[in-house]
């Protein structure tokens, strides 16, 4: 089961790679960042309800997801499976993803996230006082990696 | 029509002109406030500023006398009995974690029961909770109706078992359905039990008259009622305060202190360790001072008219659902988008700067109850003016199309 969840993840997130985030870099109205941002968040998978439980749980401010973490152990690259209620959430959070899936330790080390959403623009939603969960996420990602 | 003129009073508050960009939604988080009480905080910090209740020196007479002044307004603005019954607090979480923890022992014992109802704040949910096991105190809590309103049947079958605290909420900060607090609380008294009002949200639709009442301890929150935030209020009937345990121990609140023991000083010190917010309390009083100078039946029409040209707009957008009754609230509209997250609704209306809430607005249980993630909070106050409601109509018809 986590297995077809990493796979189907590790595909959606190298869609969105190729074909959304070089959209989201292109002048737009708000409305259709929005559409984009909701439209990547499905190219990944939905957790079944069965493995949506508590010790997944990241919670957010005002939506709950969840972060499922595998570690392959020849290569040490880390792998995560990842959902949220909420459907723009879960779009910021796939954005997140690709810059995070498939790493090793080290590289993730090195990872300057906010230059990546700079880089989309997208850095208002890393911070803090939004409130949407993707700190925690990134917080959880790292204490993950380092567990 | 009510005849309140909404622009005008609007003009007491510098924050619009300062963010003419937002539309501000979210009073029932906090509300905003009249450039009187930022100048009575201002002035005492430049002109007065002293600790009170201690110095020798005639500024801290100035200074407590300022204080205590704060209190007296308190009083008459509750219509209490005496000015020992006004117990400052940082607010009505700091008031109902005083209640919870000074009515176990002394009133509370193993097997008594306490009654508070499904639409509570966690404010009065969690300091029962942090007691009730450990003293053997149980929680009961009365369900909702399909009109989303405490189920007076059960209640009546609850108060049967004899609880000897009801707790309620004047208000719901979620949903802002005005309970039926009178007679609920006449049965409560009926049955025998201490009464206890949680006024963050209703102190700004109806101000209770607390010596008619059949209220014991009514608390509510500055910054909710167009005063500072870390200032609110704890009223108790005299002969019930008394028999609250201190939560905080330290300076002002005793007579006497030895490393054996300590004798408790006179209320209301007694339940006042510490420095207290002078500025605060004294920014409290002008917000007292502020809003009787409105009529509060013409403020609630207002309201009342924002409430109805918001439904009659939210109708004509498909897939939108109301939980709150919009004839029993008091100034709160919470929605549902069928389908969809309320967060999702909440980051389209941020983005049209619509200043709303979204999630459980800290009312997990009842969340949990109507099998729902949250919903989106729509909070009206007399200075939001009717073209924002047209604004906020059409940022919910973008938002819903973009979510479709
Ligand atoms: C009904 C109700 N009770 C209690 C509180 C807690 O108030 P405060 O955070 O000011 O202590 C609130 C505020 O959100 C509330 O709405």
């Amino acid at each position: 089961m986590l297995q077809q969840l990493i796979a189907d993840t590790a595909t959606g997130l190298q869609q969105i790679a190729e074909h959304e985030l070089p959209l989201l870099q292109q002048p737009a109205d708000w409305q259709s960042k929005y559409r984009l941002l909701m439209q990547l968040g499905k190219q990944l998978p939905a957790l079944p309800e069965k493995m949506r439980q508590t010790e997944y749980l990241v919670r957010g401010c005002e939506s709950r997801a969840w972060l499922l973490h595998y570690q392959e152990p020849v290569s040490g690259k880390h792998y995560f499976v990842l959902d949220s209620e909420a459907r723009i959430v879960k779009g910021l959070l796939a954005i997140m993803l690709c810059f995070v899936n498939g790493k090793t330790g080290a590289e993730l080390a090195e990872l300057d996230l906010s230059r990546h959403f700079d880089a989309l623009n997208l850095r208002p939603y890393l911070s803090q006082s939004r409130g949407n969960g993707l700190t925690m996420m990134l917080q959880r990602i790292q204490s993950t990696i380092k567990a | 029509m009510s005849s309140f003129d909404a622009l005008a009073f609007r003009q007491f508050f510098p924050f619009f002109n300062n963010n003419p960009d937002w539309v501000y939604l979210d009073t029932a988080a906090t509300s905003q406030k009249p450039q009187q009480v930022i100048d009575a905080e201002l002035a005492f910090y430049q002109r007065q500023n002293s600790n009170v209740h201690r110095g020798a020196h005639q500024l801290s007479q100035h200074a407590t006398a300022a204080f205590e002044a704060a209190r007296d307004k308190v009083q008459q603005f509750l219509n209490a009995a005496s000015r020992s019954e006004i117990i400052f607090t940082s607010g009505t979480t700091a008031a109902f974690n005083q209640l919870a923890f000074g009515l176990m022992d002394t009133v509370l014992k193993p097997g008594d029961r306490i009654l508070i109802s499904a639409l509570e704040h966690h404010a009065n949910i969690v300091p029962w909770q942090l007691h009730c096991q450990s003293h053997g105190v149980q929680l009961d809590v009365i369900p909702l109706d399909p009109q989303l309103m405490p189920d007076l049947d059960v209640y009546q079958q609850l108060l049967a078992l004899k609880p000897k605290i009801v707790s309620l909420t004047q208000v719901s900060n979620a949903l802002g359905h005005i309970l039926p607090i009178g007679s609920m609380l006449q049965a409560a008294k009926a049955a025998g039990a201490i009464t206890i009002v949680d006024g963050a949200q209703g102190v700004s639709w109806q101000v209770p008259d607390v010596q008619l009442w059949p209220v014991d301890f009514y608390c509510f929150s500055g910054h909710k009622l167009y005063g500072p935030t870390g200032i609110g209020v704890l009223y108790g009937k005299q002969r019930y305060l008394e028999q609250l345990k201190p939560l905080l121990g330290g300076g002002e609140m005793i007579s006497d202190v030895s490393f054996q023991r300590s004798s408790f000083a006179a209320l209301p010190a007694r339940l006042e360790a510490g420095t207290p917010n002078i500025a605060g309390a004294i920014g409290l009083a002008a917000a007292i001072d502020f809003i009787r100078q409105f009529d509060a039946r013409q403020i609630n029409q207002y309201k009342g008219e924002l409430l109805q040209q918001f439904a009659a707009g939210l109708s004509q957008i498909p897939g939108l659902r109301p939980l709150t009754r919009v004839e029993q609230s008091a100034g709160i509209v919470s929605l549902q988008l069928a389908g969809e997250h309320p967060n999702d609704l909440a980051m389209l209306l941020n983005e049209q700067k619509i200043a709303v809430r979204a999630g459980s607005h800290c009312a997990m249980p009842l969340f949990a109850a109507l099998q729902l993630p949250g919903a989106v909070r729509f909070a009206f106050a007399p200075y939001n003016l009717p073209a924002e409601v047209d604004v906020t109509l059409q940022a919910l018809a973008a938002a819903t199309e973009i979510l479709r």
